[in-house]
């Protein structure tokens, strides 16, 4: 792991109990800027849980969470969101009545029309803006290879393509750090591997992450570096080679 | 156009104006943001005593009925001040029952908050004379403009024809712009729109308080049409005729709410009064009520979306490149504009 001035987003002993279960308990580590990090481990880690918690979604019992020098710990997810967090889900939260373009448009927080003044002044209030948005959501949709989806119900489209469109909807505010939680997941391994493809491409294009996975080599090709999870705790963290030669994670996990 | 029939038709083309404010209204708010508003026809009956109590003389004591108030206002005051209690009502009621309920949990909350409004309206009767509701309510400037009764009706089926249009155009404005997108993102799936940076409780307080305010311009428009007011008029029940209305014409469509308008509260209640009366008296009345309730099931079983469902709104892309350059877009300086 790279030295604390370049961390992105600082997570120190952060904890989640429901009732007596201690989901997440006493869980510490850094991302770093400009690069994917993995947090992978069995169902049931506590991985999305701590993912939710960084996005807001879930309050924590205790613990900090300082995102740009900033603690951002118990702040709800559109305030987390406008500090510059894109999220995805792991259950696919794509808006289904709307077409792909809307969902993209709608991504951006802080429109000039989205507010109940800017909507009753009328469209010449906010159309520069949303010309503006419709451009940089078909740069997107090009980039994704989806143009021929452009203007289809986010209900319509395949498990595949929601993934995408929640990778494309999350950068859609130009963030500079994205929660992935198992952007692969139910997906053909073909697509798969584009995503990651992309993936790595938005890595360098400077853009940080943090992705939650349970799939060994996904989290190998694409991650540096990768944390373990289990059981609530951090088993071990640091490159792929130093998790392999980690007794612990053997025990855990790789064997398991 | 014999007197009668002109003052039939008249009569049904402002009930025809207010329902379809109304269903603007729900339409809004169930339609694009997934409120179940189940307390909708409250807020409608409160700009409606609002507009009563404004219109009417001070109460004078001993008089036939009781109620606070009492101001003597000239139009409009009394209908805007009816949108104004109706938005007002539905910030204190959304306060508390929008923020930390889950929509199914909100939707049983709105019934109850129906019931007691009914029942309190019914037994405070120094409130709007209780159980026998306001009446003699003077018709908006009846002596101003000094019509016969049915010319004063086709003057009324105007005012509430540019009611109509300016809630129209309101409503329009809304829905048209990001904000109506945002509403239609926190109700197709609100972690999502929460994890894009909406404030989903501001979005969904921001649509109760306008439908709110139209569901209270409405029944002002109603109340000071008709003269009288009194709970009967707005039972939970009625809240069920304006969701059918919407569910039969086609929600997050405005054009389909103003359809749903005519064809629910408007023809199909209308058509089923000129029915013989069968059995025993308040049969036929009950009768309408399953009537209604089987038309909404029926459309959500084998039409869900309505006679004018919500429109795919396609937004053009600019042309599109062969597809063997378009690696080149991918690999330009950072398209994504992340720097």
């Amino acid at each position: 792991m790279s030295t604390q001035t370049d961390a992105l987003l600082v997570v120190a002993d952060l904890r989640k109990s429901y009732g007596g279960v201690h989901a997440v308990d006493g869980v510490s580590f850094e991302v770093g800027r400009g690069r994917i990090t993995g947090l992978i481990g069995p169902n049931g880690a506590g991985k999305s849980t701590v993912l939710s918690m960084v996005a807001g979604a879930i309050r924590p019992s205790s613990g900090s969470i300082v995102l740009n020098d900033t603690e951002i710990a118990g702040w709800p997810s559109y305030k987390v969101a406008r500090r510059g967090v894109g999220r995805t889900f792991q259950q696919s939260g794509d808006f289904s009545a709307m077409t792909v373009m809307e969902n993209l448009l709608t991504a951006k927080p802080g429109q000039r029309g989205d507010t109940l003044r800017g909507a009753l002044l009328g469209k010449r209030y906010w159309r520069a803006e949303e010309d503006a948005l419709i451009a940089r959501a078909t740069d997107l949709v090009r980039r994704f290879d989806m143009t021929a989806m452009a203007n289809e119900l986010g209900g319509s489209l395949s498990g595949g393509q929601r993934r995408l469109l929640e990778i494309m909807r999350a950068l859609m505010s130009e963030p500079e750090f994205i929660l992935l939680d198992e952007p692969m997941a139910g997906v053909n391994p073909a697509l798969g591997e584009r995503i990651g493809d992309y993936l790595l491409e938005l890595r360098d294009g400077g853009l940080s992450m943090l992705l939650v996975e349970h799939e060994m080599s996904i989290v190998e090709k694409l991650c540096d570096p990768i944390i373990v999870m289990a059981q609530g705790q951090i088993l071990s963290q640091g490159t792929m080679s130093q998790i392999r030669a980690d007794q612990k994670v053997i025990d855990a996990y790789l064997n398991g | 156009m014999s007197t009668a029939w002109a003052f039939y038709i008249s009569t049904v083309l402002v009930y025809l104006g207010v329902n379809m404010m109304a269903c603007w209204g729900l339409n809004l708010q169930y339609g694009y943001t997934g409120i179940l508003n189940f307390a909708y026809i409250a807020f409608l009956s409160a700009g409606g005593y609002t507009a009563a109590i404004l219109t009417l003389g001070p109460n004078t004591a001993g008089g036939f009925q009781k109620y606070v108030f009492g101001l003597n206002l000239p139009f409009p005051l009394p209908i805007l001040a009816g949108g104004l209690v109706g938005g007002l009502l539905s910030a204190v009621v959304g306060a508390i029952a929008l923020r930390r309920l889950r929509s199914d949990y909100q939707a049983m909350v709105f019934l109850v908050i129906s019931i007691i409004a009914t029942t309190v309206v019914t037994n405070d009767v120094g409130l709007f004379n209780g159980p026998a509701g306001l009446s003699l309510i003077p018709k908006p400037m009846n002596t101003l403009v000094n019509l016969s009764l049915v010319g004063y009706q086709w003057f009324y089926v105007g005012v509430t024809a540019v009611i109509c249009a300016i809630v129209y155009g309101f409503v329009r404005r809304i829905t048209k712009s990001p904000l109506g997108r945002s509403m239609r993102a926190v109700r197709d799936q609100e972690h999502a729109a929460a994890a894009l940076g909406k404030n989903v409780a501001a979005i969904r307080m921001t649509s109760f308080i306008i439908g709110g305010v139209i569901a209270g311009i409405s029944g002002a428009v109603l109340v000071s049409f008709i003269s009288a007011w009194s709970p009967g008029g707005w039972l939970y029940q009625e809240t069920f005729v304006l969701f059918t209305a919407i569910i039969v014409g086609g929600t997050a469509n405005n054009a389909g709410a103003a359809l749903g308008a005519f064809l629910v509260p408007v023809l199909f209640l209308e058509a089923t009064r000129f029915l013989p009366p069968i059995g025993r008296p308040g049969l036929t009345d009950a009768l309408q009520w399953v009537a209604v309730g089987s038309l909404a099931l029926i459309f959500l079983w084998f039409w869900p979306r309505g006679v004018l469902p919500e429109r795919k709104r396609v937004i053009k892309i600019p042309s599109l490149l062969p597809p063997g350059l378009r690696a080149s877009t991918v690999s330009g300086d950072h398209p994504t504009g992340i720097e």
